[in-house]
């Protein structure tokens, strides 16, 4: 909504001059007037520090390891995005992660279905799950918080009693092509990625679906008084961070070849996909956020994370470091976007 | 000790001195100024200094000069305190051969974190790789990438499935797990276990650094005939989690005959709830489990653990680095060998040694020491 009174001001602020310096003063007002705007250059900052202190940062192998990093965070940050904008948060999604490759197992090993119908299955089965939560949420009021903690240790009980805890090897019919195009083959996690956030920063944006997400998110009240059905917008953001993570769970299984208990660590997925889109410019309380910016959010975790190890940082300093570079990092972007709101006036 | 500038131990050190020189170089009257001795050693060892190039360093004992190889170790608990003797190790591998290490992995055994970690030392051109590999299907392809990619790699801790190594690596240095486990079984067998339910706790269910011994410890059970039952119950990576669910289960099941245990976490736990309901007096005849962490060690004094099974976390940590050298120095003809270290009971009877001393190989203390020992070496 803020989007489109920011559109009229444009319009109105919009100098005559056309001279080539002005335009190109344009172009930096225009980029820096874009919440994602102060979370790619941080970014690209990491990614220059990082390609400076160690030139194996820029290889073509390393990029595909910072691509798997980023990808499955943000898939899951995508769907996250929704749920938070819409007001809500789902701590669950971490457990349907590791849930989905076995459900994708079950099928196809003990009832012989095929593999396409098989994981189609096991994110319709996802997608449930997502409904029970928003369900739980919206119809008996607890909230969203409570709800989906109960929903993981429901899920992640699931998994292990299932799988005797387990790990299991991908389905026969699963390897080969299915396996390379959903997440073995180098570029294939970044690609259906990129797909996902385009498409939900497309939803988020330019849809009806789009605009109730944030209306309920903004001003629940007022959103219910105008005629949209709050319940229903919200349900169907956790049924789509469900999917989400569910589609995430097994790509990752596919990539590492394993289909393990413990993927994801369980709430470790849902945290880093909560960081990435606090760090993209979602807010925690709601109404407002970006899925692109949540992509960036992921790149720039998935960025520290490789390019510490790369350097050479070992696991106890490494927590440290880490923290202190999230803390510098948001410094930044926090100071960026002040920068930026401020270019606004 | 710890007072003394790090930059003088390090000049020291380069001096190659017996440890009592050395100490009394270092408490030393005469040093008023750190910074000025430590410049004045390094003076006094102008070939040694350590800032040098490569050209300079010379190498380790008669060793030919090396470039400072680093080797990386992808751990899947890389805070647990269980491998802090196995960083010391390495730490003191690659001090005596002039190489250096990096310690990193996963936090919470997350495999897809300790497969990122792989490639990315891949992708840094580590001089080596030990991984500890804790997942029968995931390793495989990162191992042969750094093969191909000419950088031997071996095993350490965790080593696949029971029948399937999981990966090509060049070695495994560690225990035999499942071997382990079914000694840990027979131990219990041996101490009078004959009859009654026996219960045995996995914190990771399923996770292969600790699974097979407890494969293998229900099979020594399950082999010796006897009228037992055993039930394997998962506990959890969390220590204070994992103790209330063996709480709550000692308190469902008050006649146990036997309590085993297999990790580090839950054994210590063991020690603890026996004497909690001082399951001693209400039938249990036998409670042991694995590893050397303080509160095992007292419970095995205090006789509430029957004995535990030290497998030597320091040489898991020690040995990669050495065979990763020798692969690197010899051009791949020193081959990295099988090497189980150890299976080691430790009892009531000997004990002592570890409660009394505090040392790195145990990871109870910082400090290079050497630990005096006397009398007869205990044999069958």
């Amino acid at each position: 909504m803020s989007d489109t009174v920011e559109v009229a001001e444009r319009v109105e602020a919009a100098p005559p001059g056309r001279t080539p310096r002005r335009i190109l003063r344009r172009i930096g007002e225009e980029f820096l007037r874009r919440r994602e705007a102060s979370v790619l250059i941080v970014a690209v900052g990491l990614g220059i520090y990082f390609a400076s202190a160690e030139p194996a940062f820029l290889t073509q192998p390393n990029l595909v390891n910072i691509s798997r990093a980023t990808a499955p965070t943000a898939i899951v940050a995508a769907g996250m995005v929704l749920v938070m904008v819409s007001g809500e948060i789902d701590l669950s999604v971490g457990a349907v992660y590791a849930l989905a490759p076995f459900n994708m197992h079950y099928l196809i090993d003990y009832y012989s279905v095929p593999v396409i119908p098989a994981i189609l299955l096991a994110l319709l089965i996802s997608a449930a799950i997502g409904f029970a939560n928003g369900f739980i949420t919206w119809v008996f009021k607890v909230p969203s918080f409570v709800t989906t903690l109960g929903t993981l240790n429901v899920v992640i009980g699931i998994v292990l009693v299932t799988s005797h805890a387990y790990p299991t090897s991908i389905p026969e019919p699963a390897v080969g092509a299915i396996q390379n195009w959903l997440g073995a083959a180098d570029w294939s996690e970044l690609t259906w990625c990129l797909l996902i956030v385009g498409f939900f920063h497309l939803v988020l944006t330019s849809t009806r679906w789009g605009l109730h997400t944030v209306a309920v998110g903004g001003n629940l009240l007022g959103a219910t008084e105008a005629g949209i059905r709050a319940g229903r917008i919200k349900i169907g953001n956790f049924m789509v961070v469900a999917t989400l993570g569910g589609f995430a769970g097994i790509m990752d299984a596919f990539r590492i070849n394993t289909i393990d208990p413990n993927l994801g660590g369980g709430t470790g997925i849902m945290f880093a996909a909560v960081a990435a889109a606090v760090i993209g410019g979602t807010a925690l309380a709601g109404g407002s956020g970006t899925v692109i910016g949540a992509f960036l959010g992921a790149l720039v975790l998935a960025e520290l994370q490789n390019g510490m190890n790369l350097i050479g940082i070992s696991a106890n300093p490494y927590f440290l470091i880490l923290g202190a570079a999230i803390l510098i990092s948001m410094i930044a972007n926090v100071y960026l976007s002040r920068l930026r709101r401020a270019g606004r006036t | 000790m710890s007072k003394v500038d790090p930059a003088v131990e390090q000049a020291v050190d380069t001096l190659g001195l017996n440890p009592i020189t050395r100490r009394r170089l270092l408490k030393g009257a005469g040093l008023t100024s750190a910074t000025l001795a430590a410049t004045a050693l390094l003076a006094a060892c102008g070939s040694d200094e350590p800032s040098g190039s490569t050209a300079a360093a010379a190498g380790a004992g008669d060793f030919p000069s090396t470039p400072k190889w680093k080797f990386v170790f992808v751990c899947h608990v890389t805070t647990n305190p269980f491998f802090t003797p196995t960083q010391y190790g390495a730490q003191d591998a690659c001090a005596l051969l002039n190489c250096e290490f990096q310690w990193t992995g996963s936090k919470e055994a997350v495999v897809a974190e300790m497969v990122n970690a792989t490639n990315t030392a891949i992708s840094a051109k580590a001089d080596g790789i030990a991984l500890a590999v804790v997942d029968e299907n995931a390793f495989n392809a990162p191992v042969n990438q750094a093969l191909d990619a000419g950088i031997p790699v071996v095993s350490y801790n965790a080593d696949g499935a029971k029948d399937d190594p999981g990966t090509n690596r060049l070695a495994y240095i560690g225990q035999g797990l499942y071997d382990s486990g079914f000694q840990l079984g027979q131990r219990a067998l041996a101490s009078g276990l004959d009859s009654g339910d026996v219960v045995g706790f996995i914190a990771t269910p399923g996770a292969l650094n600790i699974q097979p011994r407890i494969d293998g410890a229900s099979d020594a059970i399950k082999q010796s005939g006897k009228p037992l039952k055993f039930t394997s119950v998962g506990t959890n990576a969390d220590v204070v989690k994992g103790q209330s669910i063996i709480d709550a289960y000692a308190q469902g099941h008050p006649n146990l005959a036997g309590m085993l245990a297999v990790d580090a976490g839950s054994t210590q736990s063991v020690g603890q709830v026996v004497q909690k309901y001082s399951m001693r007096d209400k039938g249990l005849k036998v409670a042991g489990g694995f590893d050397l962490v303080p509160q095992t060690l007292e419970a095995i004094k205090g006789g509430s653990l029957d004995y535990t099974i030290d497998q030597q976390p320091y040489l898991q940590g020690f040995l990669p680095v050495l065979y990763l050298y020798f692969y690197k120095l010899s051009g791949g003809l020193l081959f990295p060998s099988e090497t189980n270290t150890g299976l080691l009971f430790v009892t009531k009877d000997n004990v002592d040694p570890y409660l009394q001393t505090k040392t790195r190989f145990e990871g109870s203390s910082t400090e290079q020491q050497v630990v005096p020992r006397s009398g007869a070496i205990a044999h069958a």
